[in-house]
């Protein structure tokens, strides 16, 4: 029992540490992507090639005055930014970065909790997440945040939808909400091949859930001033994004573990490199997508926005569903 | 619906590999023209006497009141017209490099140089008097 404890407790380190590794990164990554697309060449100074940035920019957050608005509701205003942060830390228990490993004749699972809901909880915790864009953009007592957090309520609740939609057609297929048997399921072939329709309505909901260009009503700068975060300064603005980005990584992760097979190598040659670092790479592949898309179109108008949801994707994901299980019944031996 | 959107993404695509425009610019520098009106220089003739004969007219004529001038006379080894600036300022708070000193200038004693790195930590600092501004023989 000692021993389970200890060797959670390491795991959890070790995946805080990759978490907040590629957060920071992520950074960086964001704005050397938006750099180069644009012709030119993103943070320069710090380091070579600006890799040192994301330290940088953490000391100049944590040295900032950290300003509290006169009429904010003081409970709710600190709290937003913590409640940024935790969804995606929960969320980091779930994502199956490999099976396991052998270390001293002992085998050890990789993922933290293999639980049996681990879908369900997915959905369920990042659904969180809208609170503390909600109440942040609430206690600055401000109108630019105030629209902003609402604007986000109604999208959130609606992308909530497609997101949950398209991850139905995976479970139909494998028979179970535990994201290892998932993987599992796709040891041959990936998931996305099989289901293109959900793996596309995924990455749009994922991306509309996040907040990110171009979907990023909340925060649209040129017509809310920051969006929800406008009253907020140093660390505390520091977390939204720290949230903002952690969320994106998770997400990639899962849609890794739902899509793209997870820590399975994509031909059985390349097998030799151990999955946890296919995980890493795959996930990252869908962290550059996300920045790539926001770096390519604009934003769009709040109808469009809620239109494509409503009028588009949550019928094809219906459709989805119903196609994947003629297909399970058919396959099963018909009615 | 779905071509044009994949038509953008494989532009910005390119475009991560072109190289970039980005200047380094405390490390690299751009030329500037030779016409740039950047910090004034007061001339010198090739016996090393100041031009400047306290006439005042780029005084007069500087729309931004950014040049004070004052003068004296002078024996014939420091001027060749018995006439010399005694005191000559320029504030770089005020100046909006126009250039119409240079123009006013009967003698090409004042000029505005290429030299544009004009940034002080101190206000003070912009104030500059003939120590500075004099060309160096």
């Amino acid at each position: 029992m000692v021993m389970w404890i200890a060797v959670t407790v390491v795991k959890l380190l070790i995946y805080f540490a990759i978490l907040m590794l590629f957060v920071a990164y992520g950074t960086l990554a964001e704005r050397k992507v938006a750099g180069h697309i644009q012709d030119r060449l993103g943070p320069y100074h710090c380091g070579p090639h600006g890799v040192l940035q994301p330290l940088a920019d953490g000391l100049k957050l944590f040295f900032k005055e950290d300003i509290v608005a006169s009429e904010a509701d003081k409970f709710l205003y600190f709290l937003a930014p913590a409640l940024a942060v935790v969804p995606p830390l929960l969320v980091l228990g779930i994502i199956p970065i490999g099976e396991s490993i052998t270390i001293a004749g002992k085998t050890i699972p990789l993922p933290i909790a293999n639980i049996n809901v681990a879908v369900l909880y997915f959905l369920g915790v990042t659904s969180l997440s809208v609170y503390a864009i909600m109440l942040g953009g609430w206690s600055g007592n401000s109108k630019y945040p105030l629209l902003g957090g609402l604007r986000s309520a109604a999208q959130f609740i609606s992308y909530e939808l497609v997101l949950g939609l398209s991850i139905i057609g995976v479970v139909m297929l494998v028979g179970s909400f535990n994201l290892v048997d998932i993987v599992k399921y796709q040891k041959d072939m990936w998931l996305f091949i099989k289901q293109p329709v959900a793996f596309v309505a995924y990455m749009v909901a994922a991306i509309a859930e996040l907040n990110r260009a171009p979907f990023d009503l909340p925060e649209a700068e040129s017509e809310l001033v920051g969006g929800y975060h406008t009253e907020y300064s140093s660390m505390k603005f520091a977390l939204f994004f720290l949230g903002e980005y952690a969320n994106m990584v998770v997400s990639s992760a899962i849609a890794t573990a739902l899509f793209l097979g997870g820590w399975y190598a994509p031909c059985s040659f390349l097998s030799f490199i151990p999955g946890p670092v296919w995980f890493l790479l795959k996930t990252f592949a869908l962290f550059f997508f996300m920045l790539w898309i926001r770096w390519t179109y604009p934003r769009l108008r709040y109808d469009q926005l809620m239109g494509m949801c409503w009028k588009y994707l949550i019928p094809i994901t219906l459709f989805n569903i119903l196609g994947t299980g003629l297909v399970v019944i058919l396959k099963a031996g018909g009615v | 619906m779905v071509g044009p959107l994949l038509k953008g993404l494989k532009i910005t695509f390119s475009h991560l590999f072109k190289p970039a425009f980005t200047v380094k610019y405390p490390y690299e520098k751009i030329e500037v023209a030779p016409r740039w009106r950047g910090k004034h220089v007061l001339r010198v003739d090739e016996e090393g006497r100041e031009k400047c004969c306290y006439c005042g007219l780029c005084e007069a004529v500087c729309p931004a009141n950014a040049i004070r001038i004052y003068g004296e006379e002078a024996p014939l080894e420091k001027s060749d017209v018995g006439k010399i600036a005694v005191i000559y300022e320029i504030d770089y708070r005020r100046c909006i490099f126009c250039g119409y000193c240079e123009e006013a200038c009967p003698r090409g004693a004042i000029e505005l140089t290429t030299f544009y790195e004009l940034a002080e930590p101190e206000r003070e600092k912009l104030l500059q008097t003939k120590e500075t501004l004099l060309e160096k023989r």
